[in-house]
């Protein structure tokens, strides 16, 4: 299946579930980033059906991302993409994963999320945010992006929400709570951004998008 | 010409009216003007953005028509 197609399918029935279900388990959809926002999308889309992930992240696990991210003690100084791939694969030991254990860059980018049917941005400075949706804005124009941004601090999460910035763009976040500002992460507002950013992928992949 | 300018975040306080808010608002420019001559006459900061034209990706070196949506959004860190 071409970039794309999955996508521009017809929209799949809401009340048809094995429509539902086949349409996921065809689905690929690749995480820039696989932090706070990135482990616990992917978790969900997991959990959800969908057949194949692309994991990207250069980092490893340290203790202090064990307060949001869907890691473990025992996973510690290992590579996230691996320690994420063994939890995923202990909740559906049949998904496909695609393993790149390296740093998003404008160069490589587009290469490393191939041919997904939908890409989540998962990163957590501003000046990689700002890059892959210039890059794949711009070079993907097509295959539906969804970023997050906004969503530090203890604010109300009902303040975090999705919405269609362009006709492939999805923004998930309150846009502006931001760590430079020594917001703290706190766990359940960043998992109710990575739920959005989730959700809005299955959704998308559904042929039910943002309006 | 005119352009809607939509100006998102904290980037809205740069709304020419002064009066902020994510809304958009039409903008004079001479024509053949592109989105760095916007980035300059508004005085953006220099912090990452995105910048789209009628909902698609533009760099900053595209030049804008009449009537065209031009969007700006900053993203802010965390994740």
């Amino acid at each position: 299946m071409t970039p794309r197609d999955t996508c521009s399918l017809p929209p799949t029935p809401p009340n048809d579930d094995p429509a539902v279900r086949a349409r996921l388990a065809s689905s690929h959809v690749a995480l820039v980033g696989c932090g706070g926002l990135g482990s616990n999308a992917a978790s969900m889309l997991v959990r959800a059906g969908v057949g194949e992930l692309t994991l990207i992240d250069f980092d490893v696990v340290e203790e202090s991302n064990l307060n949001r991210q869907l890691f473990f003690r025992d996973q510690l100084g290992l590579p996230k993409t691996e320690a994420l791939a063994t939890t995923l694969r202990r909740i559906n030991p049949d998904v496909t994963l695609r393993i790149h254990t390296t740093c998003a860059t404008e160069a490589n980018l587009v290469g490393l999320v191939d041919d997904a049917d939908v890409i989540i941005e998962a990163a957590d400075r501003a000046e990689t945010k700002a890059m892959i949706a210039n890059v794949l804005s711009e070079r993907l124009p097509d295959t539906p992006l969804v970023a997050a941004s906004g969503l530090a601090g203890f604010a109300s999460a009902n303040e975090i929400v999705t919405e269609r910035f362009g006709e492939a763009f999805y923004l998930v976040g309150d846009l502006r709570s931001d760590v430079r500002d020594e917001l703290p992460l706190i766990a359940s507002r960043v998992m109710v951004a990575s739920a959005h950013e989730a959700h809005v992928a299955i959704r998308l992949l559904l042929g039910h998008p943002e309006p | 010409m005119k352009v809607d300018l939509a100006l998102f975040a904290y980037l809205s306080q740069y709304q020419p009216d002064g009066m902020g808010g994510r809304h958009p608002r039409a903008l004079e420019l001479p024509d053949q003007s592109r989105i760095a001559d916007v980035i300059e006459l508004l005085g953006l900061p220099d912090q990452p953005r995105v910048v789209f034209v009628n909902g698609r990706h533009a760099p900053d070196d595209h030049v804008l028509a009449e009537g065209d949506r031009l969007a700006i959004f900053p993203p802010v860190a965390g994740g």
